[in-house]
């Protein structure tokens, strides 16, 4: 590392030391764009990593990225794409969404865990995550994984911090494995299925060997005629005998014509920033897992309590809904109809008051609780970063 | 040889009747294993130079056994090693003499399968082979493949976060797997993850794959099956050197092109594999390369001709194409068999370090080097793709000096491999192997918050506690 | 793996084999996997790695066989999927007929173990002593609820029984010494192993090879003396009985290939097959036997071996039948022979399908089905179950014993299947009366006869 990141790396870690020492809790930021998302925050001072910046490895011939933590997420993907590569998890901007400014940080998408619509096919931001540096709550500098892809030396830490929302560390540098950007996409479009009909058709497009690389499927609460979409990225003759032959094998769920270039390219950003949803801007909006065929059932039975709008990603294993952000903002109603399915939701917009008062992750069984507690404690026995940012008192 | 065992605590030991007594009232007569005879074929997995004895052997089949199991071992102070089928290379499965073995391969059926959202729900003693075999017929397969997936069970690949050839296109165990049902030491059964596609709240999941029997025992796996894709087949280049192989899967990479595989062998390993398999491997090349495409006729037919004009520009002397089923499976079988094949003409250790692929000509040069030094021989196996090498040291185990050295000669290439910005092992797993050479990889300080974490799970260090971490220096909170 | 052998223990021929053997092995489990009794009890133990490294703790110490010991080798099929599988070529064959003779040396089986195997061995290798117990089996198959409950061998007496045919047919022509000759122009002359239980249980298959032979014109010597190739007692570690049945084997045979001469000799049972090309192993160390019995088992030829290598007469019936080809362990583990077996019944226009888990032991092998009842009964539902998931109109296969065991599991689920011996298909199609299985489950009374070819 270069002298200025290694001071600013310094910086941070005396940061740390002195929050320590002051028993200050510190809300841990990249610029903030995505501070809205969790139990607001329970501390009055604010830690960046704005100041670490730079890509401290790139090499595209090993498929390998290394970038401090504060680097805008866009510096990063133009790197990328200047060598005909990408992230493969295409990471959501939560901008729009959430109505934040700023340069969204690498740092930041990874404490996120953000995983776009690629995730059906090439995993999600933890599976592309090969190392990270950070400062845990003793202050002290941590470093897992490197910078291969094989790696199974001592304990997985990449993964169990990618996705902790900053309350395991500071993310100071952070390694991704890459892939190569694909020559071509396009993107099938079926109107007029029901969700049943959709996910279906969904799932037999992602059983097909066509390597279908984003399933989305807009009901007509979202878009004047609903429209199921499958992607599919590769060589320019991949992609035309592929484009065919799926349409052919969906052909009976519906007729299929497809997009391509600048419009499929929108369609999926879309899809991948929830822009179906941004309006109306009061409303809640809730991220809900669940396994693909149990998904339009569970919309079914959660529009017997509750008015929403809704979509599907991840061939229905994701559903982005919107509703009046009124009362528990639907919380209770949709975590009992969950309930049993092994599926979990997560309020990702919400007022602060809602926020506080209900429980923003899905609530732990004791066991977990358990086991998150004493991770939590083994990283920051002070409960220094992000205290009750994912669930109340961890 | 080289690597030390914890002390096996006497109190233990002394109290084995009054363990066995209290195991027999947990579990069936033929799930106990307690004569002499018996123990011996479990005291110890692939890497047989290391042998010792356990207490006993218990063989649960369900979950609700190995929680009592794991209770009343917690009680007791007796150390659990879990085990699937033996097969790690890096000791993960040798037990000590104050611990039982917990074998989990009678929990081996299928429990569920949804094709339409693309997962399988099984018991964790199920092979790896096994589970794709279920789903063949309609066209899907579990995508991780060590070469011991014959023989390996799911809940070891679990353990030690396997990768095997193909998972340069898709992924390793740890990218594969959506949910386990794992019993903690102190018998609580927990669900983490399920069939939904990405867990709730902290990656439990993540941390737990790639644990090595430390923080559980898993009982069940809820594993994520692909569709086969509609044709995949191989082929071989031969290369006078490995640096123009080498230059050439750099060229590939650059090109946007990501095979399925791509294997490298060089001439020793070249040698033994077609000795077993009869592949038609080309035995007059220094180097070979094995890429396997995946799509149609004529999509395969398309990537081979953008590979095989990358390859010529490298120098490729020989190309040979996979024109059957056949010759795909032996193809493969000689790849995937090298290591037992190689049991043919030597004993060996296989080793398994990760390097950055760019480093390869110089890391094998260094491997030569080495092992000569040590007056050894050397054949070479590596995942070209994602960097992972698997050197095979050869020696005569029968020698207790050549043995040492064969040892120390491993120990010199994974501190190689690290040196060079690579790892100590990329899917074989810390074992009791690498052990010792984690402070070559790791500061005291990261090994304090993995040891840390590990605590919050088994804070008495009993399960599998010869593994992973340095045997001084551990904390338990 | 490490071996601790002394050197004195190395001087004996059978211990520096073993030895060998046990070198090999590098325990990377591969074997596990496709070991049928790992694949029913998930135990180490009932594994071949697991029961490799028994041995090579008894053998290493020279210690005598302990009852866990003994029970774990019992257990193993000698099914050698475990060959097939290992990638470093360990002789697991020889490594367990080594143990099996060193228990059989060093450790006193129960007396009812004792007398039970002792009563196998004293009549299943004889023809004449065997066909009276058959008789006295018809009988007592109808005390089978009772005499199942005897202590100990009350499991056995029970699969005994009921493996036993209702009635067995009169005796072969062709089991006294005679030669068949051709009635052409001879191409070739071959000696006929009869075997012992085969020609008792089903003649059939002797015969329709005699007559497919002949058409070919192959002249058929079944010599004097010729009995028992035994397999059974080697099996059992009898190392003295089996190498006394192997002697007079090659003795006779040797005297006719010195005489008149013999091109193979012909065995239609792989599991003797596998034996007796075994017998150059088995007197390696005798000076007086070990070219001779080298030079048996390089003529021995399992039937559809040679039949492969030969052309078969044209066919005069036309056939679409679907056949399931049940590969016998001893042929495709032991011998190694797979594919010859399916592509004769292709060439002769059979639909051949090959049956799942094909490489997993049916249970029958030679008398565990007896001797471990349990055991073969799972893994005969589990072989039948896979047969009946391909469907097929008739099921073919190259062993006698797997026709026992595999017909008493079709009919335990009331499956009238008809299966049959391979060589009786080949021989039905070009020019053989319909085999009597295949007439009891009504099938070929329809089939088109070429008759200008049945000339």
């Amino acid at each position: 590392m270069s002298a200025p990141s290694l001071f600013a790396e310094q910086e941070l870690i005396d940061s740390v030391h002195a929050a320590r020492n002051a028993a200050t809790p510190l809300s841990i930021i990249g610029s903030g764009t995505k501070s809205q998302i969790g139990r607001p925050a329970q501390s009055d001072k604010t830690l960046s990593t704005a100041a670490l910046t730079g890509i401290t490895l790139h090499e595209p011939a090993e498929m390998v990225i290394a970038a401090r933590s504060g680097t805008p997420l866009a510096e990063v993907e133009r790197r990328l794409a200047d060598k005909k590569q990408m992230l493969p998890f295409e990471p959501m901007d939560y901008r729009p969404l959430l109505g934040s400014t700023g340069e969204p940080t690498i740092g930041g998408v990874v404490a996120a865990n953000l995983s776009g619509p690629r995730r059906i096919m090439a995993g999600a931001c933890r599976d592309s995550l090969i190392g990270i540096r950070l400062v845990n709550g003793k202050g002290e500098l941590v470093k897992s994984g490197g910078r291969v892809m094989k790696n199974v030396t001592g304990l997985d830490l990449v993964k169990l911090v990618c996705g902790s929302w900053g309350t395991l560390g500071v993310l100071t540098e952070v390694t991704f494995k890459v892939l190569p950007k694909p020559q071509r996409s396009a993107t099938l479009v079926l109107h007029g299925l029901d969700d049943a009909n959709a996910i279906a058709a969904l799932s037999a497009g992602l059983g097909s060997p066509f390597e279908v690389s984003g399933a989305a499927h807009l009901p007509n609460g979202v878009e004047r005629v609903s429209a199921t979409l499958l992607r599919l990225e590769g060589f320019d003759e991949q992609i035309t005998y592929r484009l065919d032959a799926l349409k052919k094998q969906l052909h009976r769920f519906a007729a299929a014509d497809y997009v391509e270039g600048a419009q499929s390219a929108a369609l999926w950003r879309s899809v991948r920033d929830a822009t179906f949803l941004v309006e109306p801007r009061e409303n809640a909006v809730w991220r809900i897992s669940i396994a693909p065929s149990k998904a339009a059932k569970i919309i079914a039975e959660i529009k017997k309590s509750l008015t929403i709008r809704h979509f599907y990603d991840w061939g229905g294993g994701l559903i982005w809904l919107s509703l009046p952000a009124t009362g528990d903002a639907g919380a209770s109603a949709i975590r009992s109809a969950l309930f049993g399915t092994g599926g979990y939701a997560t309020l990702v917009r919400g007022p602060a008051d809602i926020r506080a008062a209900i429980d923003v992750f899905e609530p732990l069984s004791p066991a977990l609780r358990v086991l998150t507690a004493g991770i939590k404690q083994s990283f920051d026995p002070d409960g220094l970063f992000n205290p009750g940012r994912m669930i109340a008192g961890i | 040889m080289g690597i030390a065992f914890p002390i096996p605590d006497n109190a233990i030991i002394l109290r084995r009747e009054a363990i066995i007594s209290g195991l027999s009232a947990l579990i069936p007569p033929e799930s106990l294993i307690t004569s002499e005879d018996e123990r011996r074929a479990f005291e110890t997995d692939a890497l047989t130079s290391y042998r010792r004895m356990p207490l006993a052997v218990v063989l649960p089949t369900t979950t609700e056994e190995v929680a009592a199991i794991l209770a009343f071992c917690n009680e007791n102070g007796v150390k659990v090693v879990p085990r699937g089928a033996g097969t790690s290379l890096a000791g993960g499965a040798i037990p000590q003499e104050d611990a039982i073995v917990l074998g989990v391969g009678k929990m081996n059926k299928v429990l569920d399968i949804n094709f339409g959202d693309r997962t399988m729900r099984v018991q964790s003693g199920i092979t790896n082979l096994a589970i794709s075999a279920e789903v063949a017929h309609k066209g899907f397969f579990y995508a991780p493949d060590p070469s011991s997936q014959l023989a390996c069970t799911i809940a070891g690949n679990i353990a030690m976060n396997s990768g095997g050839a193909h998972c340069l296109r898709y992924g390793v165990t740890t990218n594969n797997i959506l949910g386990v049902r794992m019993v903690l030491i102190d018998g609580t059964v927990v669900d983490i993850g399920s069939d939904a596609m990405d867990a709730q709240g902290l990656d439990l999941l993540g941390l737990i794959i790639g644990s090595e029997g430390q923080l559980g025992v898993v009982t069940e796996a809820i594993v994520r099956i692909l569709p086969m894709a509609e044709g995949a087949r191989p082929v071989l280049f031969g290369f006078e050197t490995s640096e123009e192989a080498g230059a050439c899967v750099a060229a590939i990479i650059g090109a946007g092109i990501i095979p399925v595989a791509m294997e490298f062998m060089d001439k020793p390993a070249i040698e033994i594999c077609e000795a077993f398999a009869h592949a038609g491997y080309p035995l007059d090349a220094g180097a070979l390369l094995i890429i396997e495409v995946e799509g149609s006729d004529a999509e395969m037919d398309a990537m081979l001709k953008k590979i095989v004009t990358i390859a010529k520009k490298h120098g490729v002397k020989t190309v040979k194409e996979s024109k059957s089923a056949m010759e795909t499976a032996a193809i493969w079988k000689g790849r995937k068999s090298a290591f037992g094949a190689t049991g043919r003409i030597a004993d060996y250790i296989c080793m398994d370090g990760t390097i950055p692929t760019g480093q390869l000509p110089y890391v094998l040069r260094r491997i030569d080097e080495i092992v000569k030094s040590y007056g050894l021989r050397v054949a070479n196996v590596f995942h070209a793709g994602d960097g992972n090498l698997h050197p095979l040291i050869l020696y005569n185990c029968n020698d207790p000096e050549e043995a040492n050295k064969a040892e120390e000669a491993g120990n010199d290439i994974l501190k190689l491999c690290v040196e060079v910005g690579g790892c100590l092992t990329g899917e074989h797993g810390v074992g009791i192997e690498k052990r010792d050479l984690m402070r070559h990889q790791f500061t005291e300080i990261d090994l304090g918050q993995q040891m840390r974490v590990r605590a919050v799970f088994d804070p008495k260090w009993l399960l599998n506690p010869a593994k992973v971490f340095p045997l001084d220096g551990r904390i338990s909170a | 793996m490490q071996t601790n052998f002394t050197p004195e223990a190395l001087e004996n021929p059978a211990m520096q084999a073993s030895e060998k053997i046990l070198r090999t092995c590098v325990h990377c489990g591969f074997c596990t996997a496709t070991c049928p009794t790992y694949l029913l009890l998930g135990d180490e133990l009932d594994s071949p790695r697991g029961r490799i490294y028994l041995i090579k703790d008894m053998l290493e110490n020279n210690r005598p066989a302990t009852p866990q010991v003994v029970k774990h080798v019992d257990r193993c099929l000698s099914c050698l999927s475990c060959m097939t599988t290992c990638p470093s070529g360990v002789n697991y064959m020889h490594l367990v007929d080594h143990a099996r003779s060193h228990i059989e040396k060093t450790h006193r089986r129960s007396f009812s173990d004792r007398v039970f195997r002792g009563i196998l061995a004293a009549v299943l290798p004889y023809p004449n002593r065997f066909r009276v117990a058959l008789l006295g089996a018809a009988i007592a198959k109808v005390f089978t609820p009772i005499l199942r409950h005897l202590p100990g061998i009350g499991t056995r007496i029970e699969a005994m029984l009921s493996l036993a045919p209702r009635m067995i047919g009169g005796r072969s022509t062709l089991e006294r010494p005679q030669t068949v000759s051709t009635e052409g122009p001879r191409r070739a002359r071959v000696a006929l192993l009869t075997g012992c239980a085969q020609p008792v249980l089903n003649p059939g298959i002797n015969e329709a090879t005699v007559r497919l032979l002949n058409r070919m014109g192959v002249e058929i010597v079944i010599p004097k003396d010729e009995g028992c190739c035994g397999a059974l007692v080697h099996h059992m570690g009898h190392e003295a009985e089996s190498h006394s049945f192997a002697k007079k084997n090659i003795a006779t045979w040797i005297s006719e290939s010195e005489g008149e001469g013999l091109d193979a000799i012909i065995i239609t049972a792989s599991g003797c097959g596998t034996t007796i090309k075994d017998y150059g192993f088995m007197f390696r160390d005798d000076p007086e036997w070990a070219e001779k019995a080298a030079k048996v088992s390089m003529l021995a030829k399992d039937i559809t071996e040679f039949l492969a290598t030969h052309e078969l007469p044209a066919t005069i019936r036309a056939t679409s039948h679907t056949v399931a080809y049940h590969s016998a362990c001893s042929m495709q583990h032991g011998q190694q022979i797979r594919d010859e077996p399916k592509k004769l019944l292709k060439s002769v226009g059979f639909n051949v399908k090959d049956v799942p888990e094909g490489h997993i032991c049916c249970g029958s092998a030679g008398t565990y089905n007896i001797l471990q009842p349990e055991i073969a009964g799972k893994l005969r539902s589990r072989k039948v179950a896979n047969i009946q998931k391909i469907a097929p109109e008739i099921i073919a296969t190259g062993n006698l014993g797997c026709m026992t065991q595999i017909g008493k599991g079709l009919s335990d689920t009331n499956d009238s299947t008809p299966i049959v011996h391979t060589v009786e298909l080949l021989d039905w199609i070009t020019g053989g009366p319909t085999p009597k299985a295949l007439e009891k489950a009504g099938l070929g009374a329809d089939m088109a006869i070429n008759t200008l070819a049945a000339e």
